[in-house]
């Protein structure tokens, strides 16, 4: 028989640390978060010749198939921090003056934060579709994952079998710990016990 | 919810079914015998043509038969054949073109409805799974929140959800072989209008696809029925978690298959059901160890189970 569970007031995030089964209770949740990618605009100021700078810049892609001509710059190793991907930003500011164009460093805004984790458990996707179908869509024939498009906050997580989420859409990262701390208690209510 | 015409009911007998009286044009109440309404006009066909009479004389005075949910109400007025010397220009074309164009607001809606039918007639699909397609098409096509969109993109999906409401589902691929469209594009218009519509469809079960892999396969009813069972039971012993059913179904065929005097390979299974043939082996070797579980228990093995083979 499984353990109650404790109405969520979560403990502090414990990054990555499985509590031990005390007093056959469970009042922390698990939560890892592996990778958080952080996608930035910045507007440098000036016109660019951007097939140049995709061509003598390094880990820059061009793709003048996307309705607004841009660059996108990807970090490796992934960002894990807002300021880390400020400075990222920055940095390539300064590749671009390198290559020759006046370029600026204005309006640096963070555009999307993905997050991900693990809640350690298998979940029943087939139950959550039926109860939260309003928000939820599950097609294994598309997507072995189900989306479940959060209204408040506004946030799409992709939830699988295996426990694991991924959480992107928002634009400040308390977005994330917050759409974590919804699903959290839901997740747990289908729980596979098999 | 197909019938626009007025119904009179008997004011004494509401639920009673009226009779008609072809003759006098009544229509009288079972119970106690009322004409509820008289000098009914009667709306069935004129004259009988048959095939085989010659076509130039249609001697209906009537066009073809009314479709009052679906166009605008098809009142429209059209230009017959040319009788007599003066409707024939001098080359012997007739003056006045046969149809004019009729109901141009639903031009492209009669256009989709006929590609519906085409599809539809394809795979063979009943005349109830077309009407709620067409009725489904309709709805979207007036809300406009998918107007950006290929029209035969949005009938195919609404092809896929009707036979996904009335419980015999089809799977995308099967609706992308007789549609021009993507799987991609399907699936996407798919999401569309479940939220334009704000509806709903049931999950896909291994279930819903047995009988119809199986007759394809030409497998007789113990082998179909095997299948189902074994589907079934892998998916409550959670053996096979995360895989689409489609591709359990497909291993379950083929376990039940390879038991069977019937076999299959994993190719042919494939073929049928659209899914890669390591697809089936993947998902077969999940479901292979608890082989003797998942059998009925009257199944008759023409190859036992530990001489299934080990992919």
């Amino acid at each position: 028989p499984m353990t109650p569970i404790t109405p969520a007031t979560p403990a502090s995030e414990s990054s990555g640390i499985v509590p031990q089964l005390l007093y056959a209770f469970k009042s922390r949740k698990i939560w890892n978060k592996n990778s958080e990618n952080i996608v930035s605009t910045v507007n440098l100021g000036c016109k660019l010749d951007l097939k140049t700078i995709a061509l003598r810049a390094r880990n820059a892609e061009y793709n003048p198939k996307v309705r607004l001509a841009s660059i996108q710059i990807t970090c490796f190793p992934p960002l894990s921090s807002e300021e880390q991907s400020r400075l990222a930003a920055r940095k390539y500011a300064r590749v671009v003056q390198k290559l020759g164009f006046p370029a600026k460093f204005l309006d640096f805004k963070i555009q999307n934060m993905v997050g991900s984790c693990d809640v350690k458990f298998p979940i029943r996707l087939e139950g959550l579709v039926l109860t939260h179908q309003q928000f939820s869509s599950y097609e294994p024939e598309l997507f072995p994952g189900l989306i479940y498009r959060m209204i408040k906050p506004r946030i799409v997580l992709l939830i699988f079998v295996s426990g694991k989420v991924v959480l992107t859409g928002a634009k400040v990262r308390a977005e994330i710990y917050e759409a974590f701390e919804n699903i959290y208690p839901i997740l747990k209510g289908f729980r596979k016990t098999t | 919810f197909l019938d626009a015409l007025p119904r009179v009911t008997c004011p004494n007998h509401p639920d009673a079914i009226l009779v008609e009286d072809y003759r006098a044009g009544d229509m009288i109440c079972p119970e106690c015998g009322l004409v509820v309404g008289d000098r009914v006009i009667d709306v069935g066909s004129e004259w009988r043509t048959f095939s085989n009479d010659k076509a130039t004389k249609d001697p209906s005075r009537v066009g073809d038969s009314q479709n009052p949910l679906l166009s605008d109400g098809d009142l429209s007025t059209m230009i017959g054949k040319g009788t007599g010397a003066a409707s024939f220009d001098e080359f012997g074309n007739s003056k006045y073109q046969n149809r004019r164009t009729m109901s141009s607001s639903d031009r492209a809606m009669m256009n989709a409805f006929k590609e519906i039918t085409t599809m539809a007639d394809r795979i063979n699909l009943p005349r109830n799974i077309v009407d709620r397609t067409n009725n489904l098409f309709k709805q979207v096509y007036e809300q406009k929140s998918l107007k950006g969109r290929a029209n035969d993109a949005i009938a195919s999906a609404c092809l896929y959800i009707a036979c996904r409401q009335e419980g015999v589902p089809r799977t995308f691929k099967e609706i992308c072989a007789v549609s021009r469209i993507s799987k991609k594009e399907i699936g996407r218009c798919f999401k569309l209008i479940l939220k334009a519509l704000e509806t709903s469809v049931d999950l896909i079960t291994t279930g819903d696809f047995m009988s119809r892999f199986c007759s394809n396969l030409c497998l007789p009813k113990q082998v179909q029925m095997a299948a189902t069972h074994i589907a079934r039971k892998a998916v409550e012993l959670d053996l096979v978690p995360g895989r689409s059913p489609i591709s359990v179904a497909a291993a379950a065929i083929y376990m039940a298959s390879q038991a069977s005097a019937e076999k299959r390979t994993q190719k042919e299974i494939g073929d049928i059901a659209g899914v890669a043939d390591v697809t089936i082996r993947q998902s077969y070797r999940l479901i292979y160890p608890r082989a003797p579980d998942l059998f009925p228990p009257d199944f008759k093995f023409d190859t036992p189970v530990d001489k299934l083979p080990q992919l």
